[in-house]
């Protein structure tokens, strides 16, 4: 492990101003001027080909006067993963701006505005992301001198959206609120024609201030709200918040409690997958099959609530292991279950293969290049259907799954049918998980209690493959085991601009059908 | 054709299969005026979905009661695309900033009469949002609500105990 770092820190001997290891992922300090170029050999450079997966920023006030901000790279191969910082001390508040060199970075660095009031400097689109027109000026939430429950006034304000202007040009606006039963979001598309020319997505109505209310809690206190940060990823962020604090608190979890976790994660994920693959033959009229997923989706809900007592899998996971175990006849249970819902699916997996008028409606639409998919850092089923093979739970094993192999599924196409196929894979790779699981377990423990209190400043870093993608935790300790900061990422936030350039040359009757093939979340990008 | 059709022989009906234990439902709070107001929609009710800023699991559950298992449908429930369509709103999270003149439009745009039922312990008191700087209060600070269905998230048989309830004003 670290090869890759070491031959960063060969290339810049000497530039780099100090390394540190947090909790075994290597932390470069570099000088502000240093960054755009580091960054860029990290990106560019065919040995380390890191992709950006986290850009954030912490206000390290009142200890001390400055601002830090963090760039977490994942390199070759997606197993290595590496840090590199800046500071902005005393009055500064403007950093040089990546986005010209990494595409990833632009939501990152305007986010960074919005809520730090942090200004990247060459950023080529510095509109405010997550606050809306009619906030006030100079409101940013995550500076420390922000009280959290400040009351919010309104003022007038316009937000511009990128415009395309010619004969026959339209726009077409759609949302916030939506036809289906789902979130809001705005989209706003440019079309000429049938095809889509240009969209632009429009978030950030449900932002609830999450991050800033994670900051008045206690370290161990926090999974209620990390399960309703995107209420179908329930297990996915709690259990990403519970590795985060765990590391932070030097707890080890018995394995008992490993591998319940990873039952309950391929458990959601079953039940999200097959509802996906449901809607997605519901949006090109296939309501048969849409009947019978749902049918079979509403079974692990249901089972979910028998094992449980939550259909969500709320309340299970706690700091330092589970609140539930699983009885050896319920785990018989949770395995007839699937005994009989695997053929019932293979059967209609079966039907959904042969049939024309479904293989003439999803392949070829919303296509993501493997190129394009790169250059955002796509994460989960969109990237696994774009040629990157990523998938935390191999990559970087979390909770029980060193010991349990997972064959990640990977598809070139990247249109719509391979979204479907990646996710059809995985339901019988997570099936196959939760045998898998069942002949493992031994009994034992299933929970540990903290002993120790982290220093104040000590941070960590977890990552969990949700059934979404990868989902990401930067938590660091404050004052009497309080929580000084909490970044959160989760992968709608990544995959959501990727859309934007997936429905280009589409036309908008397809949009739906494309928007459900990510199936991204409005709750969980909005924070 | 032929499998599908095989498919769908095989399947035996499968409306009507949870268990419903009344027992430990939350207590709904179905006010007389709002069993009054209800009374036009006794046999069709068209209702509208607005989130206000839900963790999303509330609209799952909405989205449940369409499936075949739920199939609200057979009790004259139907779930319109447009609140100018509606009966009734069901809202869902607390109110964000964001959201607030969204709700308030919504609101508007639904003839009256109407109902407006709070779905979710965030729809009634903000839940685990409550006083953060981007969320406004809870549904009822913004406009008259009828019924509150507690749960986080409420579940189905929840949501259709108390749409029976309405039913039998
Ligand atoms: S009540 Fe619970 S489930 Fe519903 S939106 Fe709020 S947090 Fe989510």
């Amino acid at each position: 492990m670290e090869t890759l770092f070491k031959k960063f820190m060969a290339q810049f001997e000497g530039r780099v101003l100090n390394v540190r290891h947090c909790h075994g992922i290597p932390v470069a300090n570099v000088a502000k001027e240093d960054l755009s170029m580091m960054a860029r050999y990290i990106h560019q450079d065919k040995a380390m080909h890191g992709t950006l997966s986290l850009l954030w920023a912490v206000d390290h006030r009142p200890c001390e006067d400055r601002y830090e901000l963090l760039y977490l790279f994942t390199l070759r191969g997606y197993q290595e993963w590496m840090v590199l910082t800046i500071d902005l001390g005393g009055e500064e508040r403007v950093f040089p701006s990546i986005t010209p060199v990494i595409h990833a970075a632009q939501w990152y660095e305007r986010e960074i505005r919005d809520m730090f009031g942090l200004i990247a400097q060459g950023h080529p689109d510095l509109r405010r992301l997550v606050r809306h027109e009619h906030w006030p000026k100079g409101t940013h939430p995550l500076r420390k001198t922000y009280a959290w429950n400040s009351v919010l006034t309104r003022e007038q304000g316009e937000y511009s959206f990128n415009r395309i202007e010619g004969e026959g040009v339209f726009e077409v606006a759609v949302g916030p609120i939506h036809a289906g039963v789902i979130e809001p979001g705005h989209f706003r598309f440019s079309v000429a024609g049938e095809p889509v020319m240009q969209l632009e997505v429009r978030h950030f109505w449900k932002h609830r201030g999450v991050e800033k209310l994670f900051e008045q809690k206690l370290l161990t206190a926090g999974v209620p709200l990390a399960e309703r940060i995107s209420g179908d990823t329930t297990v996915g962020h709690a259990l990403a918040y519970c590795e985060a604090v765990e590391t932070l608190l030097g707890l080890e979890v018995p394995l008992r409690a490993k591998y319940l976790r990873c039952v309950f994660l391929e458990l959601e994920r079953l039940h999200n997958h097959l509802g996906d693959v449901g809607a997605i033959c519901n949006d090109v009229a296939f309501t048969l099959a849409h009947a019978h997923c749902g049918r079979m989706k509403e079974r692990i809900m249901q089972l979910n609530d028998q094992l449980t007592g939550s259909r969500f899998l709320r309340g299970i996971i706690d700091v330092g292991g589970m609140q539930v175990d699983l009885a050896p006849q319920q785990f018989s249970q949770l395995i007839g279950e699937l005994d009989t819902i695997q053929p019932d699916f293979t059967e209609l997996e079966k039907i959904l293969a042969v049939n024309a008028s479904l293989k003439d409606r999803l392949e070829t639409t919303g296509l993501l290049k493997v190129r394009t998919a790169w250059d955002h850092a796509a994460l989960g089923y969109v990237a696994r259907a774009s040629g990157m093979d990523r998938d935390l739970r191999f990559d970087r094993p979390f909770a029980a799954y060193n010991l349990l192999p997972v064959k990640v599924p990977r598809y070139q196409e990247g249109d719509v049918r391979a979204r479907m196929q990646v996710r059809i894979d995985e339901i019988h790779e997570s099936m196959r998980l939760i045998r898998q699981i069942q002949s493992d377990i031994r009994p034992g423990p299933i929970r540990v209690e903290p002993t120790t209190m982290p220093q104040p400043g000590d941070w960590a870093l977890s990552g969990v493959e949700g059934w979404r993608g990868e989902i990401l935790y930067f938590v660091m300790a404050g004052e009497d085991g309080r929580i000084h900061r909490c970044k959160i990422r989760d992968p709608s936030f990544v995959n959501w601009p990727i859309i934007q350039q997936a429905v280009m040359g589409n036309i908008i009757p397809d949009f739906p059908l494309i928007n459900k093939s990510f199936n991204l979340s409005y709750a969980g990008n909005d924070l | 054709m032929f499998k599908m059709i095989k498919k769908s022989l095989k399947t035996a009906t499968v409306t009507g299969q949870y268990t419903s234990d009344s027992d430990n439902a939350p207590p709904v709070q179905c006010t007389a005026e709002a069993k009054r107001k209800a009374k036009p929609f006794r046999k069709s009710l068209t209702i509208r979905e607005v989130d206000t800023g839900s963790c999303n699991a509330c609209e799952m559950e909405m989205n449940a009661l369409t499936n075949a298992v739920y199939d609200i449908e057979r009790f004259g429930v139907h779930i319109a695309a447009s609140p100018r369509h509606a009966d009734a709103l069901v809202v869902t999270g607390p109110v964000t900033v964001n959201m607030e003149s969204a709700l308030k439009d919504v609101f508007k745009t639904t003839p009256d009469p109407k109902l407006v039922i709070a779905l979710g312990d965030c729809a009634i008191n903000c839940g685990v949002f409550r006083d953060s700087y981007s969320v406004t209060g809870p549904v009822d600070r913004h406009v008259q609500v009828d019924i509150r269905i507690p749960g986080c998230p409420p579940k189905p048989t929840d949501i259709l105990n108390v749409l029976a309830e309405l039913r039998r004003s």
